[in-house]
């Protein structure tokens, strides 16, 4: 079977991001320009600003991905997009990219969700193994996914409101830590205790997740403990919250793959880099004897490689597009 | 064969124009009608294919780069130099008010003028050979009317309704005139070619103000 090589770009949100991914699994090549310096200047990331900056960087990234693999559009089998969910200025500039190429070259465009992304991006550790069951945590999205085949997704839960990231992010200008304070709260929480009371976020039958009455408790409570005159233990704030998202996380995660009978578990999204997480789901699912797949932590964060793995099983089923293709603010992960 | 291309406002123009003859084969020259990133590709396509070349035989991009529509812009800007940086061809930015102001008018002076909200817009003086007399600004409409000399006749030109002014013109752009303005420019590596927005984010805006405060 000839070898596919998949040109992929990802520009969703403030990474511009082009990679070159062989048969799926396979990294020939990724660049990922981060704009994160840029936007802890304004505290979260500015949409016009993103879109600004996508637009200055993108043929210098596309040039040195394909320097970095030494190959030229030649080489490429088709090209492959993040099409959406994301901030719509910066899909447009990677989607404007992508179909330009695709028409100078005469390639096939494919394109992918970017949750899909994140979901492949564990196929670069290893073939993904179905039936599995997706937790896919980020700034945008919580929810759990499990997967009979490639591209057959269906949801099973997801977040009523706030995102976990989202969550974090905002808990974490609570505490007056620099953006993005997700990381910055898992490395406290391991510096502090769970001493601080504060609600489990909700603990029902069903796989849906809500965070805002946690984030609102947190919020609230800094605020008295300030009124009070007592300082706030950042460590043991960070340490009580983290363990309220993540218990609940792993609790519906583990209870899911029981009901379903599914013994993978893959997670996903930026999320999928903390300790907490990582540490607590490891546990579990070696009692459980599930066999658990985390992505690299350089693939967990926004990043073209994914988008390239996910590309090539999009390719495989024929799942591609003409020029009309366009971008996509929200859309259902199918 | 050049390839023209200007998304910053309310109309789609694409041609293409062989510069030895001087002639534009191809034009598409009307207002955008729904959804510009869903459609742009089969216009530049339609535009290439009715010239009888195929964009192999495109050696140099001239891409209005603005001011006007963020997101227009960026569309265009990212099609041209995606496309002039993979054929290792030119890339000469040209902009929008320029391209407004090469509607033909029998006055000494041009006023093209883009929308900008809040009492403002993105407004230029050209003469007939479009030279500027007022480079392009953001510029309220008090003080752009507060810069037209006095002495001259002068036609304003918008594709909106842009109350300020009486007797604004609609543009009717002359393609080849501003190719021939720009013909023997040097044009910029494509990896630098950039929107000219001539507004910074009020993000940007803020920090500035906050640090100058």
């Amino acid at each position: 079977m000839e070898d596919v090589y998949i040109l992929a770009f990802e520009s969703s949100c403030d990474e511009t991001s082009v990679s070159i991914i062989k048969n799926g699994h396979e990294e020939i090549a990724t660049v990922v320009l981060s704009q994160m310096d840029i936007h802890a200047l304004y505290g979260g990331v500015v949409p016009e600003i993103a879109s600004r900056y996508h637009v200055e960087s993108i043929t210098l990234v596309i040039e040195e991905c394909l320097k970095k693999a030494n190959m030229t559009m030649d080489d490429i089998t088709a090209i492959a997009v993040t099409y959406g969910p994301g901030l719509i200025g910066s899909l447009l500039v990677g989607m404007q990219a992508a179909k330009t190429l695709s028409y100078l070259y005469n390639k096939p465009l494919v394109p992918v969700h970017h949750i899909a992304g994140h979901i492949y991006a564990n196929n670069l550790v290893e073939p993904m193994k179905f039936p599995l069951m997706a937790l896919v945590v980020s700034g945008g999205h919580t929810e759990i996914v499990l997967m009979k085949d490639d591209y057959e997704f269906k949801k099973i839960g997801g977040t009523l409101d706030d995102a976990v990231g989202e969550a974090y992010d905002k808990v974490a200008r609570v505490l007056n830590l620099p953006y993005p304070g997700g990381p910055l709260i898992d490395k406290l929480s391991f510096e502090g205790e769970d001493t601080y009371s504060l609600p489990t976020p909700l603990d029902d039958d069903s796989y849906n997740f809500s965070f805002s009455g946690l984030k609102s408790a947190v919020i609230n409570m800094s605020h008295n403990e300030i009124q009070r005159g007592n300082p706030i233990r950042k460590a043991d704030l960070a340490c009580s919250f983290q363990n309220r998202v993540v218990d609940i996380l792993v609790k519906k995660t583990i209870k899911a793959m029981k009901e379903y009978n599914v013994y993978n578990l893959i997670v996903a999204g930026g999320v999928a880099a903390n300790k907490g997480l990582r540490n607590k789901l490891t546990e579990e699912c070696a009692k459980e004897g599930y066999h658990l797949v985390f992505p690299v932590m350089k693939y967990c964060t926004d990043n073209a490689a994914m988008i390239g793995a996910a590309g090539y099983y999009a390719y495989k089923l024929g799942r591609v597009s003409d020029l009309t293709l366009n971008s996509k603010a929200n859309d259902e992960l199918k | 064969m050049s390839l023209f291309i200007d998304t910053c406002n309310y109309r789609l123009i694409v041609a293409v124009v062989d510069e030895e003859s001087g002639k534009v084969l191809t034009i598409h020259n009307e207002r955008i009608d729904g959804d510009l990133s869903a459609y742009i590709f089969r216009i530049i396509d339609e535009c290439i294919s009715s010239a009888g070349i195929t964009p192999d035989d495109i050696k140099k991009v001239y891409s209005v780069v603005g001011p006007g529509s963020f997101t227009g812009i960026r569309i265009g800007v990212t099609i041209s130099k995606t496309f002039a940086w993979a054929k290792k061809i030119k890339c000469i930015p040209i902009s929008s008010l320029e391209v407004l102001a090469s509607t033909s008018v029998s006055t000494d002076l041009v006023v093209p003028m883009i929308d900008a909200r809040r009492a403002c817009v993105y407004g230029a003086i050209y003469d007939r050979d479009l030279n500027p007399v007022l480079e392009d600004s953001y510029i309220s409409l008090e003080s752009l009317s507060n810069n037209l000399p006095k002495e001259k006749s002068y036609t304003f030109v918008s594709d909106e309704d842009l109350n300020y002014f009486a007797d604004v013109v609609e543009s009717n752009v002359d393609v080849l005139k501003i190719i021939n303005k720009h013909n023997n420019d040097e044009g910029v590596n494509p990896h630098i070619l950039n929107p000219c927005y001539l507004k910074m984010t009020e993000a940007e805006a803020n920090l500035l103000s906050k640090k100058n405060d």
